[in-house]
């Protein structure tokens, strides 16, 4: 088993521990977190030990090191680890400053092969399915995309400031998958937002409803509707608009069953959020992180995957800011 | 009983013929086309007779016109009728000339005036039972609205050249529709379109595939997404969501028979087009119109709501053209 650290143990660090722990070819040897109330329980429920992050940098035996630390420290933690010639697997984003990230690249081009930027939807079953039904031409030649991208709830307003913004830290989801279906860049970036569920989320100069239009040099056109509330689950959803067909993924329902009455037919619910939609996902991603760390894979996303979805973000806010569209 | 002249026997002009014997308050007593073969077999298959547009309007036994002739004659036609006295029923659109449908609207858009513009898709009962779960408040306040509505297969070129274009021709279906589930005006309109289905709709200048965005001013967002070619049949989908969920109109099969084999499970095709998928639009539209003629009914969708629905379609076109937001 190649042996791995974690840096973390918050909600994201706590999935990445777990799935870590729970891969075969992966053994979770040490949690890093300064936190002792989140790193003590979660290292002795995966017989992990607790460490500082220097001591795992120098501890040659561990070879992957999984960045799960709050995101303003992302990009500096992954330098640390691929300079002290680890591998990495970092959760999205890898920064939430695009002149940041981009003063970066020299150091992290090169070592691309070694970064693994975490964005999660690649590795849902159900879209791997559909990009592979796009790309096997089933529906002809891809014209147009919906994505349908809409949270349960509300995040607290505390997590507004620090979350970079709808666009960057939600949105950045879509604007890794729409490229990534469409076997396209856009080049033109439209968006509207409004503040239609949480006055607090406007007063802190954020929005919680968008539509976003992207155009790729062929006119291909992509669409992606966000909410921070649905009212009814975690909407997840993408249509692909072809020259003989669509495909389209639906949302999942928690069970199968449905309850039919004197109102109607009742489905069951949407899983709740992200955690139980895309549990598969991070599996997956873990998974992909072995086949890294084992030389079978180069990472799926990382660096460039990371820069092209935060370019979308920022001209995102740009054209909602001015409601011109905004050319890459 | 009430006499009905109608004015056109083309393809939509024998859908509403049809319609107004199954209305039993209405006796189809005139057909007008120039074209006179299709003049004469429409009144043989009705057992009505055929006559010329004077003769028809001075009668004073007719109580209401039917004006389903070529689009760029229905201006004129509704300003003959209605000055001659008579309930209108006109099919949409109003004009392809916003300038010119304007300049008529004294005349035409009173609250006096009997002219009932036939929107169809206000009167598909999945529609219908959409809006009146909106009105119910079921989903809360509303926020966005998606429509799509993407034709089976595109029309020949030289209907394009004389259909005022996508979003006159097709669009502006939408456009109705977006203005009567939003329930406010709309003030800002942005269009991404392109000239993906066939290339001969680009020579001929217009465009084949668009999303367009429509803004009211409390900031409720509306997307339509228009192909004039799915490649799988008339889809025809709303969803609108509101602070507490979700409400949708799925497209119409051609039955509830599906077939599971080794390949998945298959439903049936959609209905194919128009005339299939809004058959029962088609007959409520003519029910409303025996009950305007009654008296028991007033209009609800009228002039004025031609003139919007052409100057969103003017302001969509503009938009595609300049790349960027049209203020209304």
């Amino acid at each position: 088993m190649i042996k791995v650290a974690q840096l973390g143990a918050g909600r994201m660090g706590a999935i990445h521990a777990r799935n870590a722990a729970a891969n075969p070819r992966l053994d979770l040897v040490a949690l890093v977190d300064p936190r002792p109330e989140f790193a003590g329980p979660l290292a002795q429920a995966l017989g992990a030990r607790l460490a500082s992050f220097d001591e795992v940098l120098a501890d040659p035996e561990i070879k992957g090191i999984i960045v799960a630390s709050s995101t303003d420290a992302h990009l500096d933690n992954a330098l640390d680890a691929v300079r002290a010639g680890k591998i990495v697997f970092c959760e999205k984003p890898l920064d939430l400053n695009l002149a940041r990230l981009l003063g970066a690249s020299g150091e992290l081009e090169k070592t691309d092969s070694k970064l693994f930027v975490a964005f999660n939807r690649r590795f849902d079953p159900h879209y791997q399915a559909l990009k592979a039904r796009i790309d096997s031409g089933e529906i002809g030649k891809l014209e147009s995309l919906h994505i349908i991208n809409h949270d349960p709830a509300t995040p607290p307003p505390a997590f507004i400031p620090t979350s970079g913004g709808l666009f960057k830290d939600f949105t950045i989801h879509d604007f890794d998958l729409a490229p990534w279906l469409m076997g396209e860049r856009p080049i033109v970036v439209f968006a509207w937002a409004s503040c239609l569920i949480d006055p607090e989320i406007g007063r802190l100069g954020d929005v919680d409803t968008s539509k976003v239009v992207l155009t790729t040099a062929s006119g291909r056109l992509c669409m992606i509707s966000n909410s921070r509330r649905s009212g009814y689950g975690y909407d997840q959803r993408i249509e692909a608009f072809g020259s003989k067909g669509a495909a389209r993924v639906d949302n999942l329902t928690n069970t199968a069953v449905s309850v039919w009455g004197e109102a109607g037919a009742q489905a069951d619910k949407f899983p709740y959020a992200f955690i139980d939609r895309y549990a598969g996902a991070y599996a997956a991603e873990m998974d992909h992180f072995a086949d890294v760390l084992e030389g079978k894979a180069a990472p799926e996303t990382g660096f460039a995957a990371s820069v092209a979805s935060l370019e979308l973000a920022e001209a995102a806010a740009r054209s909602a800011a001015t409601g011109a569209p905004v050319r890459l | 009983m009430h006499d009905i002249a109608i004015l056109g026997a083309g393809r939509i002009g024998r859908i509403h013929a049809k319609n107004v014997g199954g209305q039993p308050g209405l006796r189809l007593k005139y057909v007008v086309d120039p074209v006179a073969a299709a003049a004469d077999s429409l009144a043989a298959d009705t057992g009505a007779s055929v006559t010329d547009l004077d003769t028809a309007l001075n009668d004073p036994a007719v109580a209401g016109v039917i004006v389903a002739s070529s689009t760029d004659t229905h201006l004129d036609y509704c300003l003959k009728a209605v000055a001659a006295g008579k309930a209108v029923f006109c099919e949409k659109p109003i004009d392809l000339d916003l300038a010119r449908a304007r300049s008529a609207q004294g005349v035409l858009g009173g609250k006096d005036v009997k002219l009932f513009l036939g929107f169809n898709r206000r009167f598909d009962p999945n529609f219908q039972g959409l809006k009146a779960r909106l009105a119910g408040g079921v989903v809360g306040a509303l926020e966005t609205v998606h429509i799509t509505s993407h034709d089976p297969a595109p029309p020949p070129v030289s209907y394009v050249k004389v259909s005022g274009g996508l979003f006159k021709d097709m669009a502006i279906h939408d456009f109705d529709m977006a203005r009567w589930l939003l329930d406010e005006p709309v003030v800002e309109v942005f269009a991404a379109a392109s000239c993906l289905v066939d290339p001969a709709i680009g020579e001929a200048g217009d465009v084949d595939t668009a999303k367009i965005l429509l803004r009211t001013a409390s900031g409720k967002i509306c997307v339509i997404s228009n192909s004039r070619r799915s490649g799988y049949g008339y889809d025809q989908r709303i969803e609108a969501f509101g602070a507490k969920g979700l409400v949708r109109a799925d497209n119409v099969m051609e039955s509830t028979v599906s077939v599971w084999g080794e390949a998945g499970a298959a439903s049936d095709s959609f209905q194919n087009f128009f005339l299939d998928r809004y058959a029962e639009a088609y007959r409520r539209e003519m029910a409303h119109f025996a009950g305007i003629l009654r008296g028991d009914e007033t209009p609800s969708v009228g002039y004025v709501d031609g003139v919007e629905a052409l100057a969103l379609a003017e302001a969509a076109g503009q938009s595609a053209k300049t790349g960027q937001v049209v203020k209304l």
